[in-house]
């Protein structure tokens, strides 16, 4: 009940703030506007504007885990807000899941309303929704949920502004992260070796990617997708362990 | 058993940025009685701040321990007894002090009728309702400071920890709040507050602990700290001749000045200001004036602070 307070607390601020109505208009218009490059491929439109619409919902979702996420502690402590709710009668880990489960529920709204608007749009050009077009959307914000708990144990330990570097950092790696185990023979000693330690600890963001398949209609097994939720799960459940430990002994 | 107990506490910042680590509590050890309103004093800097944020769990002692009722300071349970209201109190802008109040009974449990309940009576007691559905970005310091007030009494707690309640507000607002200490005492309330406003704390505490140097220097009840110092009594005395008035002050060991008005004798203690007015009369002097000066808590506490300065 207390983890809930708290999550609808962060809701509610996020939605009583300007920002979000900003960045929701423009990924509508970024959605809307995608049939423009569609007339530049004839015949492709649809897929084109699939594929934009499903860019914009993630690249959307990522500003927002972002620049919310990476604030979303330490604005409590550097405004003090946090005083008066540590001193309650209730755990420390319960108020870092509140305020992660608040984001998540804004990220859960955003996505959703992109989605919607995107497959409206998608119909109303003529075209043809399909699973597939929907799991890549939900993959979207399944991986929005792993960078979001980035961001909440960075915002714990660590100031915002290095706190969004290192989360899109990790998300331009993390799609990326064949880089780091295919490397050129021309790199050896320590940097190979750090690289390939990145490899392993760093997320595969790209096992969350399904949009070409699903701009291109192509069917992707239920398997794949049930194996990219389970991955995203245990990576997020470690960061979000990571968190509450970082912050239960802190001095606020 | 005692409100709060505190026992050789220890608390050192670390070194951060090229400063220096301090330690601003340093084996600091007192206890609060059951219904006492204790004054919690000592200049900025002091330590008090960090000693109320390791009594409300913000912060973790370096050594030694700190309970509230026998309970741990750092456990959930004792967090259920405290109500604390912090220096310069800070909520949500975005909520209004309604949404505020209900906020906090939720983290306290509360249930939805339990909640309402308390608004009622939080909102009557501090004169909320005006501002109730006013967002708090843009309240003044006064109106923080009373939903501060109304956000530490959520779930009607034993023990209230406030830290410089009166600092920043006018009279009106100070003397609210020390009504409200009164009111708090009276439904058998513990009040634990730091000041350095003296003149509000001599009014209302029970006891006083005065913090230098990281240790209480003097505690103790407000009335016993001002009247273990001798009163001084300055007297002014007409028709004495020069020489007189000084073989006089000699003999009686006494301050003494002559001015425009006469001879003025500072004497200590009430007794002796009485016989020394008396040798006076004999010599033939006249009593102009015989005036006692109050020992104030200021004094008491400039005083402590002299190995300091
Ligand atoms: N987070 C902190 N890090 C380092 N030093 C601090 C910190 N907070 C307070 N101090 C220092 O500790 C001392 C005591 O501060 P404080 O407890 O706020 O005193 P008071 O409330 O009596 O004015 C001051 O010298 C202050 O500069
Ligand atoms: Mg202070």
């Amino acid at each position: 009940m207390i983890i809930l307070a708290v999550a609808q607390n962060t809701f509610r601020e996020a939605v009583r703030d300007k920002v979000l109505y900003v960045l929701l208009f423009f990924s509508a218009t970024a959605i809307l506007s995608s049939k423009a490059l569609g007339w530049i491929s004839i015949g492709q439109d649809i897929k084109i504007v699939k594929d934009i619409s499903l860019a914009a919902v993630a690249l959307f979702g990522v500003l927002i885990a972002i620049f919310i996420g990476t604030n979303l502690i330490y604005k409590e402590v550097d405004k003090r807000t946090i005083y008066t709710i540590i001193c309650q009668p209730m755990r420390r880990y319960e108020f870092i899941l509140g305020k992660y489960l608040g984001l998540a529920g804004l990220l859960a709204l955003v996505t959703g309303v992109m989605t919607i608007v995107a497959s409206t749009y998608v119909l109303a050009l003529g075209g043809t929704l399909d699973a597939t077009f929907f799991m890549a959307a939900f993959l979207i914000y399944w991986e929005l949920l792993l960078l979001t708990a980035l961001a909440v144990l960075l915002s714990s330990v660590t100031s915002p502004i290095l706190g969004a570097i290192i989360v899109f950092t990790v998300f331009m790696v993390g799609h990326a992260t064949s880089i780091l185990n295919e490397l050129p023979d021309h790199i050896s000693g320590a940097a190979r070796a750090v690289m390939n330690g990145a490899y392993y600890i760093l997320p595969n963001l790209s096992n969350f990617n399904i949009r070409a398949e699903a701009a291109n209609g192509v069917v992707v097994a239920p398997s794949y997708v049930a194996w990219a939720i389970a991955y995203g799960a245990i990576y997020t459940t470690v960061l979000l362990v990571l968190a509450s430990l970082a912050f239960e002994d802190k001095d606020v | 058993m005692n409100a709060i107990t505190v026992t050789d506490l220890h608390k050192k910042y670390r070194s951060h940025l090229g400063r220096k680590p301090t330690y601003p509590v340093k084996g600091l050890s007192f206890t609060v009685a059951p219904n006492e309103v204790f004054g919690f004093l000592g200049r900025n800097g002091a330590g008090k701040t960090t000693t109320i944020k390791i009594l409300c769990s913000l912060l973790r002692p370096t050594s030694g321990t700190a309970s509230i009722r026998g309970v741990k300071a750092q456990s959930r349970a004792a967090r259920r007894l405290i109500g604390y209201l912090p220096e310069n109190p800070y909520f949500y802008e975005y909520l209004t002090p309604r949404e505020t109040i209900d906020f906090y009974g939720r983290l306290r449990g509360f249930s939805r009728a339990a909640r309402e309940e308390q608004w009622q009576s939080i909102s009557d007691l501090l004169d909320l309702r005006p501002i109730a559905e006013r967002r708090v970005r843009g309240f003044s310091k006064g109106m923080r400071q009373r939903l501060g007030f109304g956000v530490a009494m959520v779930g009607d707690p034993e023990v209230m920890i406030l830290d410089e309640p009166m600092s920043g507000l006018d009279p009106v607002g100070r003397r609210q709040i020390r009504e409200l200490i009164h009111l708090l005492k009276e439904r058998g309330k513990t009040v634990f507050f730091s000041s350095h406003v003296l003149g509000d704390v001599e009014q209302i505490c029970d006891r006083v602990g005065i913090l230098v140097d990281g240790q209480l220097s003097t505690e103790g009840r407000v009335s016993d700290l001002l009247h273990r110092r001798v009163d001084r009594v300055e007297i002014t005395v007409g028709g004495l001749k020069e020489p007189n008035a000084k073989s006089l002050a000699e003999s009686a060991s006494v301050e003494w000045r002559r001015s425009g008005a006469g001879d003025c004798f500072v004497v200590d203690g009430l007794d002796k200001a009485n016989a020394f007015a008396q040798r006076i009369l004999a010599a033939g002097g006249v009593l102009r004036e015989f005036v006692p000066i109050k020992v104030t808590l200021e004094d008491v506490f400039m005083e402590e602070q002299e190995p300091a300065a």
